[in-house]
């Protein structure tokens, strides 16, 4: 039961991650293949300040803040670029921040990673403090979720839409197409931010190696197989991927073979993202619900 | 004095591999305009297949598994185009990086479940080093060079001197023009990806060679061979060239100055200033694609 709890927990933070990737990748079509450095950002400054004995809301707070900063300084340069070059750009400065965490010992304690993260003090630590963890979770989550269709909705959600299909005809209608971009990678980075602190918190210990380019790509998948550019797509598809890998645990492998499971996984991922590609680019819940027969 | 001239000459040896390794990337980025992901996984399973045939149950002595271990390596380079990019080449660009990234991941994830993750190597034992004027070269190293000159030759007189080369140069120019000239797309794109893998394998095996295996080597050595090919301007052969030789001598020159922990983190900045400075590349030859 509790072990139920964990997953559905994960599969939330998860859910949330996705979103914030979608409205980059699905709704303003910029393909961000360094989402996991803004999930880590928040993760870390959370985690330190909340080491350091800053009130969780708190610190929780600031490393969402963190997380857009960061956002912000690697959109105005990289926004210069476009499509896959755009990807390029963001892959590699996931990597340098990935970098960072493992050298920069004397903040990060490097390899190490940084245990003991206290949860929110009404929550409740360990086992018990479960129920009320996936409570917030599912709150957030909701919040996220709601927004993420206001916005969608949204004059503004609109003309990123406007800007994903030709930018030269938002620039004719008038629209900034780089701030509306810059805007909508600060907010990705914010929700991504969210994520990383509610993992850090959750899960009480991080280190550099929790986010890697397996985490883009898995958080990826989750955009592509749900749906992108719609909004509960990135959701569901976060669920499908977390209960897929939970459930390989229980698949009957003999004890020698366990060191098997986790490329076994990494190849399905890696085979489903090319069959997805091949076969159904929209996803399973798809933008235009089959209405675009043409 | 002599030691700088040693992080010089090492990053030569390194720089001779990236550039193999550049040369392939920015040879499929030409013709299909975009960045094949997977292309580390290739250079990564060139370096595992001949270790699977020097092992038992095969044992072939290792200057004969070269050979075979080569030809798998092309076939998977053309199988991934055949099944994977073929069909998606009209499409999205984007659709192909995503499905690139997938190919990758399937590959990698196909070594580790084969061999493990752990560290390995060929099992030669290390010969000590030829001493020249102060500096130091092993036999191994020798060979990479030797090896990079000979293939980047072969390329050179290919590109220049045939029909095939020719034509090539022409798709790379402008695809839609080249088909309607009637050059074979076909026989183009297989030469591309034949020439890729080779070098790939080529270049992975060598550099195993003189190193170790791990699944991961693909991946470090498919960015900085990115880096590399961003250097010389995507699309540049000669470029791409210049480039492998710069990154190799930057990053073994760079840990004079940063702490080795730092080593890979040149490569990503220089790509991320790159990019954003001079997205033609340093040696500007070729325009207008991003």
């Amino acid at each position: 039961m509790d072990y139920l709890l964990h997953i559905l927990i994960v599969a939330l933070i998860y859910g949330i991650f996705a979103i914030s990737l979608n409205l980059e990748l699905g709704y303003t079509g910029l393909y961000n293949f360094g989402h996991v450095a803004f999930f880590g950002i928040g993760a870390y400054t959370s985690a330190l300040l909340g080491l350091s004995g800053l009130p969780v809301s708190l610190s929780m707070a600031l490393g969402m803040a963190a997380a857009g900063v960061a956002g912000a300084l690697l959109a105005i340069p990289a926004l210069r670029l476009t499509g896959d070059f755009f990807g390029i750009a963001t892959l590699v400065f996931a990597e340098m921040v990935r970098l960072f965490f493992v050298n920069e010992r004397w903040l990060t304690k490097g390899p190490m990673g940084l245990p003991g993260i206290p949860r929110p003090s009404w929550i409740g630590e360990g086992i018990a403090g479960l129920p009320m963890f996936l409570i917030f979770c599912i709150l957030l989550t909701v919040l996220v979720a709601l927004t993420g269709r206001r916005l969608a909705t949204s004059p503004f959600g609109r003309a990123l839409k406007v800007v994903r299909e030709d930018e030269y005809v938002a620039q004719t209608l008038g629209k900034n197409v780089l701030s509306l971009k810059i805007r909508a990678v600060i907010l990705g980075s914010v929700l991504a931010g969210l994520a990383g602190c509610l993992w850090a918190h959750y899960i009480s210990y991080i280190s550099p190696s929790d986010f890697t380019l397996n985490e883009t790509i898995l958080v990826l998948l989750c955009v592509v197989l749900g749906g992108k550019g719609t909004n509960w797509g990135p959701v569901l598809g976060a669920f499908i991927i977390i209960f897929f890998q939970e459930a390989l645990r229980f698949l009957p492998i003999p004890a020698d073979f366990g060191r098997l499971v986790a490329p076994l996984q990494g190849m399905v991922y890696g085979f489903v993202l090319i069959l997805i590609m091949l076969k159904r680019p929209e996803g399973i819940v798809s933008e235009y619900r089959g209405s675009r027969q043409c | 004095m002599t030691y700088y001239a040693q992080l010089v000459l090492n990053g030569v040896i390194a720089g001779s591999i990236y550039a193999l390794f550049a040369v392939g990337l920015t040879m499929v980025y030409g013709v299909f305009r975009f960045i094949n992901f997977a292309h580390g996984e290739l250079i990564a399973w060139g370096a595992y297949l001949v270790l699977l045939l020097i092992n038992p149950p095969f044992s072939v002595p290792l200057y004969l598994a070269v050979l075979p271990a080569l030809l798998v390596t092309m076939a998977i380079g053309v199988g991934q185009d055949r099944y994977v990019y073929q069909p998606l080449i009209h499409g999205n660009r984007i659709t192909l990086l995503i499905a690139s990234i997938g190919v990758s991941y399937l590959l990698r994830n196909t070594i580790r479940l084969i061999w493990g993750s752990d560290l390995m190597t060929y099992g030669i034992r290390p010969v000590r080093g030829i001493q020249f004027a102060g500096l130091s070269i092993t036999p191994t190293q020798i060979l990479m060079i030797g090896a990079a000159v000979f293939f980047l030759g072969a390329l050179y007189f290919l590109l220049t001197r045939t029909m095939l080369g020719k034509s090539l140069r022409a798709v790379a120019d402008n695809m839609e023009l080249a088909a309607v000239m009637g050059i074979n797309m076909k026989k183009v794109s297989l030469t591309v990806w034949i020439l890729a893998s080779l070098f790939a394998g080529a270049g992975g095996f060598l550099l195993a060679l003189d190193t170790n295996l791990e699944p991961v080597m693909g991946m470090t050595n498919m960015i900085k061979a990115f880096a590399a090919v961003l250097l010389g301007g995507a699309g540049n052969v000669w470029g791409a060239l210049v480039g492998g030789l710069f990154i190799g001598i930057a990053e073994n020159v760079g840990v004079a100055f940063f702490s080795p922990g730092y080593k890979d983190f040149i490569s990503f900045a220089l790509i991320f200033l790159l990019l954003i400075l001079r997205p033609k590349g340093i040696f500007g030859v070729l325009t207008g694609v991003r």
